[in-house]
């Protein structure tokens, strides 16, 4: 987009005349060499002005066509009834509906746990990322290993950990050899969410981790050099040193890692847990998901589905808010 | 940021605005030219290569000209994608269902099927799962039903006879005991990931409980959650988990298929299972010897019941009510519902035929139970109830199993869920 300015353009349609008409001789129409010259004049001038709106038309349309217009037909479509009341106006029925709903309030509720986790998600990464700046034995094997998951699709990491985690699978005959008792990890309503949140950091983080990678590249090692020198413990390198050097890295990390946890979720917990158990792994996806595609209720999942973008704004616009005054500290 | 902010809630403000409720649903458009679009889960499969091509070859003896388009969508998405499709008009003139809560929910949507003749209405059975309010929507393929299968082989082993497995819920228990001693297996194998081992369950065991009036007035719809005969059955489900009959991580288990694999592979004696297709008598040969596999009648708990085989019309073919041809859509229905290609799909795919006329032996002892029941056989239990209300039913069955929910607080939410459908 064209900064305000020098160039800037006045809007179709302004009332102000461009400089270039303002300066042009009034003369009649197509009277002499003077009136042409003031004309093409004028016509640059007015090319000149809608040049950039030109230019931004096409991501502009798309925009419009493909995202604004259907979000709207979305929202709109939420106001309307399903099944015998299809296609006419209810109101906000659908929204007292979904507030009523305890399955719905417990897929918010799940979504807020998701948020509380996101320290851990992004902790983990960050953690393996020092020790493989820090050159322990076999960095650079585990550089290789940390990242293959993140090349396999949320479909084979959930059918994968499916049959580890079964309640007769690998590990719980390791706990019970082991004299602990089996888990059911994924029946289990007070654990189901953690497990499944334990196997989207397992298969995400390695991208996380070439982030964090790319950021101590940039670090300053004299810093870590004088810190190894004034006999610094690691965690107190970790702390003075490594994390506020990386501040915009984490805070990066921080937003990629909670969108992922917010959007992507739906492969694994479909093939995890079904949303169970008891609704236990519910996220307002799948919520919408099954409403539209089990229940039939198309109206209420677009009702849902406007909550989630509205909630999903406001985490968007705290963030940049964030990393705005981060960049500015900086 | 405060420009952001502002261009937010201008946009939010203007989707809001816009939002008066004027929306509604499109019209399937149907074929014009010629060509009937069909809608299936079914048509891709090997097993149902031969059932398809002799529906279409019947077909094409009276409509030489018309081109039959089949097209086969992932099961797991299918009522998804049918929804959005007939609702943007884009929705196939044909579409496989289900039969129950998966049709009902879907009426408004399809051609009353009144156009099938007689002669097909009564050679086919099943018909009930296809209609709603009174109307035949889709004519059924398949009879899909739930009976019990048992493992002779473990009776066996155990000291049973395999012959004579127990009529009582009692005495089932007491087999189990003696079956887990001897073989380590557990009783019942359940899967209820997904909530489905409740509906199994509920339809399986179920006509060992009600009575024949009470069984008769949940399927006409009076269902009474809080009687003393729907708790028994709930009483049962809880019993089963607390007492270890079960599997264990029945609420981490699928029911498609680990449930099944582990019948198949000997680790439980029972399993609620289905007639045709998948999780039936022929699967279950591929692991098990046929022989061995038997089936038997729900045992009685409860005063007054009469145990039948539960069964209903399994899966069916509808009409659009937007299609453009309605008279070449039935009579494309009528040919997937023809006794040579409902034939074939029981040869091939060992489904239990809705055509009466088929003759379906050869399976083993299981399938030949199975066949002998279907005359005096009545409709499964949970096959009467919604969407909404099985839905409910999974996840207060899980909880239920977990002991985070007493059997009265999950029949009262289930009462006051059909209140409100």
């Amino acid at each position: 987009m064209p900064r305000a300015g020098a160039s800037a353009p006045s809007p179709p349609g302004a009332a102000v005349p461009s400089g270039a008409e303002r300066g042009a001789p009034r003369t009649g129409r197509g009277s002499g060499p003077a009136g042409r010259a003031a004309r093409r004049v004028a016509g640059g001038a007015r090319g000149e002005r809608l040049a950039p709106y030109v230019l931004v038309a096409p991501a502009v349309l798309v925009l419009v066509a493909l995202r604004l217009w259907p979000l709207v037909l979305g929202v709109n479509f939420s106001f309307t009834g399903d099944g015998a009341r299809d296609g006419t106006a209810v109101g906000l029925d659908n929204y007292r509906e979904l507030w009523r709903d305890p399955l719905f309030r417990s897929a918010l509720r799940n979504t807020g746990t998701l948020v509380l986790l996101l320290p851990v998600a992004v902790a983990i990464p960050g953690l393996l990322a020092t020790f493989i700046h820090l050159r322990v034995p076999g960095h650079r094997f585990y550089r290789g290993v940390y990242f293959f998951p993140a090349v396999l699709s949320p479909v084979i990491a959930g059918a994968i950990f499916n049959l580890l985690l079964a309640y007769d699978g690998p590990l719980n005959r390791a706990l019970e050899g082991a004299g602990l008792g089996a888990v059911d990890w994924l029946g289990d309503p007070d654990v189901a969410l953690f497990t499944v949140v334990g196997v989207h950091v397992w298969a995400t983080f390695g991208m996380a981790l070439v982030v964090f990678l790319a950021g101590f590249a940039a670090l300053d090692t004299s810093l870590l050099d004088a810190a190894k020198v004034d006999g610094a413990s690691f965690p107190a390198t970790l702390r003075h040193v490594i994390v506020p050097g990386l501040s915009r890295t984490i805070q990066f990390v921080f937003v990629t890692t909670m969108i992922g946890m917010l959007t992507s979720m739906f492969g694994l917990l479909y093939v995890m847990t079904g949303g169970g158990p008891e609704g236990a792994t519910h996220l307002p996806e799948f919520y919408i998901w099954i409403q539209q595609g089990q229940m039939d209720r198309p109206a209420l999942a677009a009702a849902a589905s406007t909550v989630l973008f509205l909630l999903m704004l406001v985490v968007g616009l705290a963030q940049i808010g964030l990393l705005r005054r981060s960049g500015r500290e900086h | 940021m405060k420009r952001r902010v502002l261009g937010s809630a201008v946009l939010i403000a203007g989707v809001l605005l816009a939002g008066c409720g004027s929306a509604g649903s499109g019209r399937p458009s149907g074929g014009t030219d010629g060509t009937l679009v069909v809608w299936d889960w079914k048509s891709g499969d090997k097993t149902a290569a031969a059932y398809i091509e002799r529906a279409k070859a019947r077909f094409a003896e009276d409509h030489p000209g018309v081109t039959v388009k089949f097209v086969a969508q992932p099961f797991e998405q299918y009522y998804t994608l049918l929804g959005a499709a007939l609702r943007s008009g884009a929705g196939p003139d044909v579409m496989l269902f289900n039969g129950g809560g998966r049709l009902r929910d879907r009426a408004a949507s399809l051609l009353p099927l009144g156009g099938m003749p007689a002669g097909d209405r009564e050679r086919l059975a099943g018909w009930e799962a296809f209609t709603a309010d009174g109307t035949v929507y889709a004519a059924p393929v398949t009879l899909q039903g739930h009976p019990i299968y048992y493992n002779k082989a473990l009776y066996a082993k155990a000291g049973l006879d395999p012959g004579r497995p127990a009529t009582t819920w009692s005495g089932l228990v007491e087999d189990c005991a003696a079956i887990t001693e001897a073989t380590g297996a557990r009783c019942f194998s359940l899967g209820n990931k997904e909530g489905f081992g409740i509906q199994f369950f509920l339809s399986g065991l179920g006509p060992g409980v009600l009575t024949p009036r009470e069984y008769d007035d949940w399927i006409a719809g009076k269902r009474d959650w809080t009687s003393p005969g729907v708790r028994r059955i709930f009483e049962l489900w809880k019993e089963a988990g607390d007492r270890g009959l079960n599997t264990a991580g029945a609420n981490s288990t699928a029911l498609f298929n680990d449930a099944f694999a582990r019948f198949e592979s000997g680790k439980a004696a029972h399993v609620v299972g289905l007639m045709s297709d998948v999780g039936h008598w022929k699967e279950f040969g591929e692991f098990l010897d046929p022989g061995d596999i038997g089936v038997m009648p729900a045992p009685r708990a409860a005063e007054g019941a009469e145990p039948a085989l539960p069964y209903d019309g399994g899966i069916g073919y509808a009409v659009a009510k937007g299609t453009a041809e309605p008279e070449l859509a039935t009579d494309l229905v009528r040919a997937l519902t023809s006794t040579e290609a409902l034939r074939a799909f029981h040869a091939d795919a060992g489904a239990v035929v809705s055509d009466t006329e088929v003759e379906m032996s050869g399976g083993g002892p299981a399938l030949d139970t199975i066949v002998a029941g279907i005359g005096t056989g009545r409709p499964a239990l949970h096959v009467a109830l919604s969407s909404r209300t099985l839905d409910l039913m999974g996840r207060l069955s899980q909880q239920i199993l977990s002991g985070s929910a007493g059997i009265d607080e999950a029949l009262r939410r289930l009462a006051a869920s059909e209140r409100e459908d």
